[in-house]
């Protein structure tokens, strides 16, 4: 197909130039603010250069909380892939309601996630919450136990419920690139004698390479980026077990009030994510087949 | 053969049986508790069938409390998102992708790169800025965030639906004179219909659950989406469980309604639009 | 064309409204009933005073620290903001906040402060907020529960220690204490320093004493009371603690009020609901106090006709018959902040204060004993706000309670985390 170098920019236009004005003009806010030692936002502070940055750069805070976002997108990474690959396998079989459960799956994304917040507080509760009464119950456990009380306990729990409303559309994704194998492929691997575990790992997944492209580099980022089922559920504690960095950043600017601070925190954020995806693109993007 | 096929059955019967665990009986569990008495919602024996019916916590949300003028807004901001979103991203999916031009890559990946800023970092900034320019207190303020962060991915599914319409029928149009506009407005929309019906309700969802952004632009009252409210209508210092649970169904009721009417679109549009 | 429309009717209220003052009123009592009342009490206040518009803004507690600052940059703040203590030295340290005390002094005259209430707004020569309301943590039971072990309400520490030892029973938590980063954990871990003799955390010049062997107490009486608590006290705010003593499932808690949720979700059985002063440490009768949390109106507008109709507006609050209306937004929980409030006869004709009027009184008789950490004794300095918007008491206790370290150890980490946030 030919270029059409004039054409094609006019169609994007419109909608890079919102972005970048939306994206770029805040970055440069937040940029400057970094060189400067502005505590309350409004407020003047002294201009200290790149003094912000070599500070933050020593502080266990940072060191600590840039684990934690390690962690959490390596555990929702998991979680998740696993919650998306069996809704969307077992999805593809046939089965009675398989449509309605299709169709319907979807339904903790499509809730707010305050409401997803209020499910899972309830429904973990140590007093009346039903799953430590259902645990009891069948023997798994002696009393109740806080889902929220331990450092580990709590980040798991946090992971399992925000993969609990991001896998069924991972799933759903999923699914519309499995239908896009051709389902000869699955018949001629059958005559050769192949069983559906080795489907799965030579024609399923292998088919799978852009979508799963796609999602590996925005699942991450937007993982990342959770902050609000994290800040309403933990607030980041038990002793800052759940301070991903953006919690990090939230609290420095609003409960420390130290918003230079925080905008160098979001500027090395936004480096380190840039710096990921970048890396990710090169090594992994496919190779366009049209 | 048979042995295959049994495990294949243990399987299927397996993760069904998970999935609708985990995914469905949360859902059961809520709305059934929003019936439930407020010393059954608290009581330390949980119940699973429920033993009290009430309706006290529905009439005292949609009763005396902003509910609905909560909905109206959540509904003005969620729609407008989309219809803008789509327009943007239609045309930014068309350009990127039936219209190769130079640097078409690089704009493909930056746009999903956009997701490398986080909200929190952009939050104060952007409220600095739209005071500068009168923005605050207003569904506009909204919209353009939930624009921003519905785009980037609409374009990358966009993208798979246009592709799978052969060039050979719009290449036919235009020898037949048919300009760039109808070209997309006759041929290119109509076919890629299913796709965009669920590009168009997947930016309604980013926008109907956004919450950070809109407890921080909107002061107003009479402004506030839903989840907003839903957040403020609990006291600091109490939790009124059934309050909440109502609320949270009733959040969650118009998007579940929305679904039952074009859920089917959504899935299949998604999921036989084969996504490449 | 309805633009066009709309346009000229707003020019035509604009000119109406010509001498109109506006004032918009911030506060972060979302339920609807107390949203309702205020909105009456303005409804009547706007009315008597045509020359002045009030509009109730209601916003979140839980962004409000983000929100308050940044529309004070962005010139959109209110003209009057609603807020707690260790807030207000963030406002007066921007100029946001404007000094009051001619303001809060002639009310004083009229209706009578409680000695204590003045404390936790007044620090660098100045009364930065209006005062309106009281809160002070008291520790609440069920008296059948104590009849049923044989023992009476605890007075001291190991009473009480002794009290959520008998009363912890299959499916019963002793006593329910919060463990979570939070302002609640912050309130009942300082009423247990208050009554250990550790409610000083300043020095008078600034320094910080919080390191010291009454702390320490208090922080190793909280830790062995813990073990009684639920187990996932460690996520707990206020409502999870009413609603397990609700349920029964704890059998005494430390709260503001338990009165809404106990007449509502537990029977509410007024003769049966119990309340007395926090304990204090063996041999430190004298200084049995609590925690209590001073709410008040902080005037954020230094414009001359704004400023006074802001004032009239709060007057028109203070006033006896209105003013009893105006903390019965929220019944039980609000406590009278003046001596003529607490007479108001609108405060006491209330059916639920009338219901449970034994318990408001005690309520009310530890609210006056009540104080706040950062704020006794004039050693009040404003970087208190970075040691209570982080919550680092809470903080220094999940060191103990979740990193088990043992209390002595946890407190002097905690002083030096303070001592950085504060610097």
């Amino acid at each position: 197909m030919k270029k059409n170098n004039i054409e094609g920019w006019l169609f994007v236009s419109p909608l890079v130039i919102w972005i970048c004005l939306i994206i770029l003009v805040p970055i440069y806010i937040a940029f400057e603010l970094s060189l400067f030692n502005v505590k309350i936002i409004g407020t003047s502070g002294k201009f200290v250069g790149i003094d912000n940055y070599i500070k933050l750069l020593g502080k266990s805070k940072f060191l600590n909380a840039s684990l934690n976002s390690l962690y959490w997108i390596i555990g929702n990474a998991i979680c998740q892939t696993f919650f998306a690959f069996t809704i969307a396998l077992t999805i593809n079989y046939k089965f009675p309601g398989k449509k309605i459960m299709a169709n319907w799956i979807i339904l903790s994304f499509i809730i707010p996630t305050v409401v997803v917040v209020v499910i899972w507080k309830l429904m973990l509760s140590s007093s009346s919450g039903v799953i430590n009464s259902v645990l009891i119950d069948i023997g798994l456990l002696d009393e109740a136990t806080g889902f929220f009380s331990s450092p580990n306990k709590a980040f798991l729990s946090l992971v399992l419920i925000n993969s609990w409303r991001w896998s069924p559309f991972l799933a759903l994704i999923i699914l519309s690139g499995l239908n896009s194998i051709n389902r000869e492929m699955y018949d001629a691997s059958k005559v050769d004698g192949a069983n559906f575990i080795q489907q799965f790992f030579f024609i399923t997944f292998p088919n799978l390479k852009s979508v799963l492209f796609v999602l590996g580099l925005v699942g991450t980022l937007l993982s990342f980026n959770i902050f609000d089922i994290i800040w309403l559920i933990t607030k980041g504690g038990p002793s800052s077990a759940t301070t991903t960095l953006p919690l990090l950043i939230y609290e420095t600017a609003f409960t420390k009030f130290r918003i230079s601070q925080a905008a160098t925190l979001s500027i090395i954020t936004s480096l380190l994510l840039l710096l990921f995806s970048i890396i990710f693109i090169k090594s992994m993007a496919p190779k366009e087949d049209d | 053969m048979i042995k295959e096929n049994n495990i294949k059955f243990i399987f299927l019967s397996l993760s069904l049986f998970l999935i609708i665990l985990i995914f469905f009986f949360p859902f059961f569990w809520i709305i059934t508790s929003s019936f439930k008495s407020p010393e059954e919602i608290i009581a330390t024996s949980t119940t699973i069938i429920p033993r009290s019916f009430t309706l006290e916590h529905y009439n005292k949300i949609l009763f005396n409390s902003d509910f609905f003028i909560y909905l109206k807004n959540s509904l003005i901001v969620s729609f407008s998102s989309m219809i803008i979103s789509i327009i943007l991203s239609v045309s930014a999916a068309y350009g990127l992708h039936k219209l190769k031009f130079y640097g078409n890559k690089f704009v493909e990946y930056s746009l999903l790169v956009t997701y490398a800023f986080p909200g929190v970092i952009l939050l104060v900034p952007i409220y600095l800025l739209f005071a500068k320019v009168n923005l605050l207190n207003s569904y506009f303020a909204l919209i353009i965030v939930n624009v921003l962060f519905a785009t980037p991915f609409a374009v990358w599914m966009l993208k798979a639906f246009f592709k799978l319409i052969p060039n050979e029928i719009e290449e036919a149009a235009y020898i037949d004179g048919a300009s760039r506009y109808i070209v997309i407005s006759r041929i290119i929309v109509p076919l890629a219909a299913p796709g965009i019906a669920s590009v168009a309700i997947f930016c309604f969802i980013i926008s109907w659950t956004e919450y950070l952004f809109a407890s921080i632009l909107i002061s107003g009252d009479n402004l506030k989406t839903l989840p907003v409210g839903l957040a403020g209508i609990v006291g600091q210092y109490q939790i009124d469980w059934g309050f909440l649970l109502s609320g949270a169904v009733l959040a969650s009721l118009p998007v579940i309604l929305l679904f039952v009417f074009i859920g089917k679109y959504f899935v299949s549009g998604l999921t036989e639009g084969a996504v490449k | 064309m309805n633009k066009i429309l709309l346009f000229f009717i707003t020019i035509l209220f604009s000119l109406n409204a010509y001498a109109v003052t506006n004032v918009t009123f911030w506060h972060m009592e979302g339920v609807p009933h107390r949203v309702d009342r205020i909105q009456t009490l303005i409804d009547e206040f706007n009315s008597a005073n045509p020359d002045i518009n009030v509009t109730q803004e209601v916003q979140n507690w839980g962004e409000i620290y983000a929100k308050a600052p940044a529309s004070v940059a962005a010139g959109t703040a209110p003209e009057i903001l609603v807020g707690i203590p260790d807030f207000t030295p963030i406002l007066a340290d921007m100029g946001a906040a404007q000094p009051v005390e001619d303001f809060v002094s002639e009310l004083d005259s009229k209706y009578g402060f409680y000695q204590k209430a003045l404390d936790q707004y007044t620090y660098n020569g100045h009364t930065w907020a209006v005062p309106l309301w009281n809160m002070g943590l008291s520790l609440w039971y069920r008296k059948s529960d104590f009849e049923a072990a044989g023992i009476e309400p605890p007075k001291t520490w190991s009473d009480l220690k002794k009290a959520a030892k008998a009363l912890t029973k299959d499916g019963v938590y002793g006593i329910g204490l919060p463990g979570n980063k939070q302002l609640y954990t912050d309130q009942t871990i300082y009423s247990f320093m208050v009554n250990s003799g550790a409610e000083e955390i300043y020095n008078s010049d600034g320094t910080l004493r919080f390191d010291n062997p009454q702390t320490v107490a208090a922080y190793d009486v909280y830790k062995e009371l813990y073990q009684y608590s639920a187990p996932d006290a460690a996520n707990w705010t206020w409502g999870e603690a009413e609603a397990c003593f609700a349920s029964k499932g704890c059998a005494m808690i430390l709260q503001f009020t338990v009165i809404s949720t106990y007449d509502s979700q537990a029977g509410g059985d007024a003769s049966d609901l119990g309340v007395i002063q926090i304990p204090y440490a063996n041999g430190k009768a004298h200084r049995a106090g609590t925690v209590s949390y001073v709410n008040s109106a902080m005037i954020m507008t230094a414009d001359e006709a704004k400023m006074e109709a802001s004032k009239k507006f709060l007057s028109f609050l203070m006033e006896p018959g209105n003013y009893g209306r105006f903390i019965n937004m929220e019944p039980g929980l609000f406590l009278p902040i003046t001596e003529a409030g607490s007479q108001d006869s609108t405060y006491w004709d209330d059916p639920v204060v009338v219901k449970y009027k034994s318990q408001v009184e005690t309520m009310l008789d530890n609210s006056t004993r009540g104080s706040l950490f950062g704020f006794t004794n004039g050693n009040t300095f404003t970087s208190i706000s970075s040691i209570s918007a982080q919550n680092l008491l809470a903080q220094t206790l999940q060191l103990t309670l979740i990193d088990g370290k043992s209390a002595k150890d946890a407190v002097s980490e905690g002083m030096e985390i303070m001592t950085e946030a504060i610097e």
